[in-house]
């Protein structure tokens, strides 16, 4: 499992760093007369890879047609001269690849700080509740329980008046984990919370107890490893959310200013049913995140196997 | 398998049931039923129409607001006095038969029509009319229709010599005529007067005022609100008008108006039937996704013409704002408002936010408002180089390595602008603005925040630039004073000035006061000409393309006359017909 | 358990009054207020004056002790927005999305929680495989293009209304017809609410009866000869019910919070589109008041769900072993 997981952190990390030099165009180049034009098919001319340019025949239906007549290479391979679409363009020219690769970026970078940290507060924070269970335990509940019923749209606006008009997109990628992380981890304290309010009476915690452990490390060593399957599925339920959370935040207008790709944003912007129906390609974050959640999913449940016997 | 693999398969099997479904939902349906649509009007009863509401209203009182739904619920249930047609601007005798004008064009006597009863049995008399102007009047109403009944800050003197005739005086003489009696809506002496008498007017007929107890004087009653989701109508028996052939209107049996928040849900609806028309016109690419519908007759997308009101871009002219700003040498002045103008190729505006169908504009005023835009005001043509050329003589040169402007201080040439999202002709707008104004090395840093902070920052003067829209509902400029005089709170680019802050405000104010106390229509075309050509000499507002608009309607519905202004089709909902069958 | 009631009972106050406070601050603090949408048409002094009457001028403490004078009335003010007192605003709209918010509940534990046995008791199986893709694909579609989807084909089939609680005349049928009509008009909603729960609950009741499986009492239960099965539901599951059912309260408040997009796209009256254009419109104490309703149903999920615990496993209540 290490060495799965390795390799898919690393396969993204790769995707990450690289992106503007994998990325055929910037994640804000406009081609204004080809709005929603459609992926272009490569195929191959001897050993180059080449497509059909394309050409608008209807601009108030967004109507392209393959001009068959020439083609010209992929971007990696050589000058083309005219845009080259392979996932297609959305609503203002702007290249779908390019967008993803730069918006994997943004998008999966920040859920990933976001759901680290909401997992590690959340964890602490329910584990040391349900340990200590008593007081302790109704006030974090508590707190959790208002953090959970606070309307977050309402701070969020509050604080977007307060902050400069123009937010770097460092500034942006701060705030919104630190107010991800904050939302988030009422959610993880009520799960292992849970949890541990039961293994704290099992007999391996009293042995601990008795041979004079302290608190913090019977919480870290034994009662939070207990809880890293439901962890790893917390994990995983929190990653998408967070991708498209943002969306919201950026409805508000805490969002990265264009033209930084973010991938929910680009879900929002493609948020018209009618628009995906004609337009499928704009619906390839979804397909992306899909992906991306998919093997997170089988990434955590083989360690579930891992250390099981059938019965 | 492995695990792998199988998860794999799975994703397989349920992406070919995820297309085949896709595609099955996505045949257009053959439409073997033989009906036909009939276009012209068809002089039969019956039928009920189902048109969509974005938001609710938040009272029944058309007096105390005047936003859309509570408009629409006025022009669906009441009547009035005289009506301007919105379609040909004509006027059109309403509850009032015929009237006279006096010489000094001061005094108006109105003769009401006879036999016209609420739709309780009341009698309709004079003395509703004098007891709406009441109200209207009354200061602890503040009813919003004060202002625009009013000159100079007089309101109108208005008696009731006997139970079928009105005078209405003039304080003073008023352009618009009696044109202004369109904006009145005809209040129920017997139901409302107690309210008026004890101060309560602003509380009567709230949204949850039983059906039983609203007297209705228009085509159609309430008969339920349920909130949230609809509000439905029934023709009212009692109604005074009849067409041409002497049938009682209106034609359709009953209105519904479905509350749908949700734009795109919206089309879904017309889309699947479940509605016959659309609160606001269509978006320019879902002409082409109603195209399969259109072609099979059972939707019809009409064309209203070019929209009355465009997007706006303009900047902060209030100086306090820039009293310690290094910029204030350069981005206060005309000059730079002219350069903006030349650096934007207005066809490839109208391409990209409006798929094409878009005019360009050089004025708030646009083709589409036929009886006065002028198309004599200075026209900045695109040109790069004359724009940057403007922005040299205004001390605006690249003096290092990137591609910014700056002036002698070395400030950037940069500048933010605000807008507010959900709107799609504002976001790709100012994305195409920014795109433009790179080449001519001006830095735009957009900014969407939630509409209220904008709106917030305007009235506070705090902000460089905004790009907004403004609806209006009259197309004479007369009934807008809130945006041209300077003392407006509308007047976006410096609002609610004591006095006139510089000499053009000045000249626009005179020449939009001699306009609107002006009788003779041909003066006060040269006159607002003339405030035009000001406006677009100094350019406090930008404007790129004004779209042309389009109205999806079911194929169901005929007896239509469209109007640029909304609501669009409703306006005229006495005569809409609605085929009954053939769903 | 009386005094465990009282207790939360009395946090349950609490709660619902701190948020409904924090609500009424933050509103106050939101840039421009409830005047805002007719300042354009409005000159300063006439503002000003709407703005006296409405009550808006007056400094923030005098109006949140005005406001909390009327509060312990029950009497949460009346909404700018409607001209209508919250209390009855509310009462209409939070039974709706009640309804909607039991019923996606209901859906996303019927569906949920068996799917997620069936998974989690299994290491192998394309109907494992199968479903848990189903789930992956549940947490990550967006829910406005979720919602659309479903509107969309409940239009191209006709299988549902397109939106709406109930159908125009609705209001003048009597009971039993009109709860037909709302068995219609619900499904729409309740699914587009209810899958992405449901994948949620498949994932973490998978995850935790894998895992609880492993046990030593479950593999002694199964040494002394009860079927796999039997083995499952009886013991294993209970305790796989730890962190799923301490997640019930934070799934209802998620409810409250998420349902917006549903209510929006789907025409449905409730309260979490009340909410929204309530902060909108900046309407104080129509804000406040969907606040504290939010609270109050999470109060009330929360410690249904901690019953629910307690009743579930007697471990978590007393300490023993099992």
């Amino acid at each position: 499992m290490i060495r799965r997981t390795a390799i898919f952190i690393g396969v993204l990390i790769v995707l990450a760093l690289f992106a503007p030099v994998l990325a055929p165009y910037d994640a804000g180049e406009a081609f204004r007369d080809f709005l929603h034009a459609p992926p272009m098919r490569p195929h191959l001319e001897g050993a180059t890879p080449v497509a059909h340019p394309l050409v608008l025949a209807n601009r108030m239906e967004q109507r392209f047609e393959a001009d068959r007549s020439r083609t010209v290479p992929l971007p990696w391979f050589g000058e083309s001269g005219v845009p080259v679409f392979l996932l297609g363009a959305d609503d203002f020219g702007r290249d779908v690849l390019s967008r993803l690769l730069y918006g994997a970026r943004t998008s999966v970078g920040l859920a990933l700080v976001a759901t680290f940290g909401a997992v590690l507060i959340g964890a602490l924070a329910g584990a040391w509740a349900g340990y200590r269970g008593g007081w302790v335990d109704e006030a974090i509940m508590r707190v959790a329980d208002f953090v959970l019923v606070l309307p977050v749209i309402y701070v969020v606006l509050v604080l977007r008046a307060v902050l400069p008009l123009v937010l770097p997109a460092t500034t942006v990628f701060l705030l919104v984990s630190v107010i991800f992380i904050l939302v988030g981890w009422p959610f993880v304290a009520k799960g292992v919370r849970g949890i541990v309010a039961v293994e704290r009476n099992r007999e391996y915690v009293q042995a601990a107890q008795s041979l004079g452990a302290g608190h913090a490390r019977i919480v870290v060593k034994h009662l939070l490893p207990a809880c890293a399957g439901h962890l790893l599925v917390q994990a995983t339920l929190l990653l998408p959310a967070f991708i498209l959370a943002e969306a919201t935040l950026s409805f508000i207008g805490l969002g990265f200013p264009d033209p930084i790709a973010s991938w929910a944003t680009m879900l929002a912007d493609a948020g018209n049913y009618n628009a995906i129906a004609r337009f499928p390609w704009t619906l390839s974050p979804a397909i992306a995140i899909f992906a991306i959640v998919l093997a997170t999913n089988l990434i955590a449940s083989q360690r579930d196997s891992r250390d099981s016997e059938s019965y | 398998m492995n695990r792998q693999s199988r998860a794999l398969l799975s994703v397989l099997i349920f992406g070919v049931i995820t297309f085949g479904a896709w595609r099955w939902l996505n045949t257009p349906e053959r439409d073997d039923s033989a009906g036909e649509i009939v276009i012209s009007e068809v002089a039969s009863r019956g039928g009920r129409l189902t048109a969509s509401l974005r938001s609710e209203p938040r009272t029944f009182n058309r007096l105390i607001d005047q936003n859309f739904p509570v408009d629409l619920y006025a022009i669906l249930t009441s009547s009035k006095l005289i009506r301007v047609n919105r379609a040909t601007r004509a006027l059109e005798p309403g509850l009032v038969e015929k009237w006279s004008t006096s010489p000094d064009t001061l005094t108006h006597t109105l003769t009401l029509r006879d036999g016209v009863t609420w739709s309780d049995g009341t009698p309709f008399t004079s003395a509703d009319v004098l007891f709406t102007f009441q109200a209207i009047y009354d200061p602890k109403v503040a009813s919003v229709l004060a202002s625009g009944l009013s000159v100079n800050g007089q309101p109108f003197k208005v008696t009731a010599p006997d139970a079928r005739t009105v005078i209405v005086t003039l304080p003073a003489p008023f352009g618009p005529g009696i044109a202004i009696l369109d904006n009145v809506h005809v209040q129920p002496k017997h139901k409302l007067q107690a309210a008026l008498a004890a101060g309560t007017f602003r509380d009567a007929l709230g949204v949850a005022t039983p059906p039983a107890d609203l007297a209705i004087i228009g085509p159609f009653m309430l008969r339920s609100y349920e909130p949230g989701q609809r509000m439905v109508f029934d023709r009212n028996p009692r109604y005074w008008k009849k067409d041409a052939a002497g049938i009682q209107l209106p034609y359709a049996e009953q209105v519904v108006l479905e509350v749908v928040p949700d734009q795109n849900a919206e089309l879904v609806r017309l889309q699947g039937g479940q509605i016959d028309m659309l609160q606001q016109p269509i978006r320019p690419e879902d002409v082409a996704t109603l195209r399969p519908l259109i072609d099979q007759g059972r939707v019809r997308v009409i064309e209203l013409g070019v929209g009355t009101d465009p997007d706006l871009l303009f900047f902060n002219l209030r100086s306090p704002y820039w009293a310690k700003d290094p910029r204030r040498e350069w981005i206060t002045r005309k000059e730079f408002r002219k350069a903006l103008s030349h650096a934007v190729d207005r066809e490839a505006y109208a391409n990209t936010v409006f798929l094409g169908a878009g005019v360009p504009i050089w004025g708030p005023i646009t083709p589409g408002n036929k009886e006065w835009f002028s198309p004599n005001v200075f026209r900045y043509g695109y040109s790069v180089e004359r724009a940057r050329e403007i922005l040299a003589e205004l001390g605006l040169v690249n003096r290092d390595a990137d591609e910014w402007l700056e002036d002698a201080s070395n400030t950037e040439a940069r500048f933010t602008l605000l807008t507010f999202r959900g709107n799609s002709s504002l976001e790709r707008g100012t994305a195409f603005l920014r795109d433009a104004l790179r080449p001519i090395g001006v830095a735009v840093d957009v900014v969407t925040l939630e509409q209220g902070t904008v709106v917030q920052r305007m009235l506070k003067s705090d902000f460089d630039a905004i790009m907004l829209f403004f609806s209006t509902t009259n197309l004479d400029p007369a009934m807008n004073p809130d945006f041209w005089l300077s003392s407006g709170p509308a007047h976006v680019w410096n609002v609610a000035q004591a006095t006139p802050a510089t000499d053009w405000e000045k000249e626009i104010d005179d020449l939009m006061r001699e306009m609107t106390a002006q009788v003779d229509p041909a003066e006060r075309k040269r006159l607002f000409d003339q405030v035009q050509r000001v406006f677009a000499e100094n350019l406090p507002t930008l404007s790129f393309v004004a779209p042309r608009l389009h109205m999806g309607v079911s194929g169901r519905v005929g007896g239509l006359e469209p109007s640029i202004l909304r609501p669009q089709l409703l306006w005229n909902v006495d005569r809409i017909t609605v085929q009954s069958a053939g769903r | 358990m009386g005094r465990f009631l009282l207790r939360r009972l009395g946090f349950a106050l609490l709660l619902v009054f701190v948020v409904s406070s924090a609500a009424l601050l933050l509103t106050r603090l939101a840039p421009g207020d409830f005047t805002i949408d007719q300042a354009l048409t409005l000159d300063p002094a006439a503002r000003e004056r709407l703005r006296a009457e409405l009550g808006l001028d007056q400094p923030l403490a005098v109006q949140y002790l005005s406001w909390l004078r009327g509060a312990v009335q029950f009497d949460f003010g009346r909404s700018l927005l409607y001209s209508r007192p919250v209390s009855t605003l509310l009462s209409e709209r939070a039974l709706n999305t009640a309804v909607l918010a039991t019923a996606a509940l209901l859906f996303a534990t019927a569906i949920g929680i068996p799917l997620g046995i069936y998974t989690g008791s299994r290491r192998r199986g394309l109907g494992r495989s199968i479903v848990r893709v189903l789930s992956v694909l549940g947490i990550s579609m967006p829910p406005l293009i979720g919602s659309l989807m479903l509107v969309f084909i409940a239009a191209r089939t006709g299988w549902f209304p397109v939106g709406g609680m109930s159908s125009a005349g609705g209001l003048d049928l009597s009971w039993g017809p009109w709860l037909a009509d709302l068995a219609t008009h619900l499904p729409l909603p309740a699914l587009a609410l209810g899958i992405p729960l449901a994948a949620s609950l498949e994932r973490l009741q998978s995850q935790a009866i894998a895992a609880a499986s492993h046990e030593q009492f479950v593999t002694a239960s199964r040494a002394r000869g009860l079927a796999r099965t039997q083995a499952l539901l009886r013991h294993a599951w209970p305790v796989s019910l730890r962190p799923v059912l301490g997640l019930y309260g934070v799934m209802v408040a998620s409810l409250f919070s998420g349902s917006f997009i549903v209510e929006v796209v789907t025409s449905w009256p409730g309260l979490g589109r009340l909410m929204f254009e309530a902060l909108r419109a900046r309407d104080l104490f129509l804000v406040a008041g969907c606040a504290a309703t939010g609270a109050l149903f999470l109060a009330l999920g929360t410690l249904i769900a901690d019953l629910l615990l307690a009743y579930t496993d007697p471990r978590a209540g007393s300490g023993e072993r099992a």
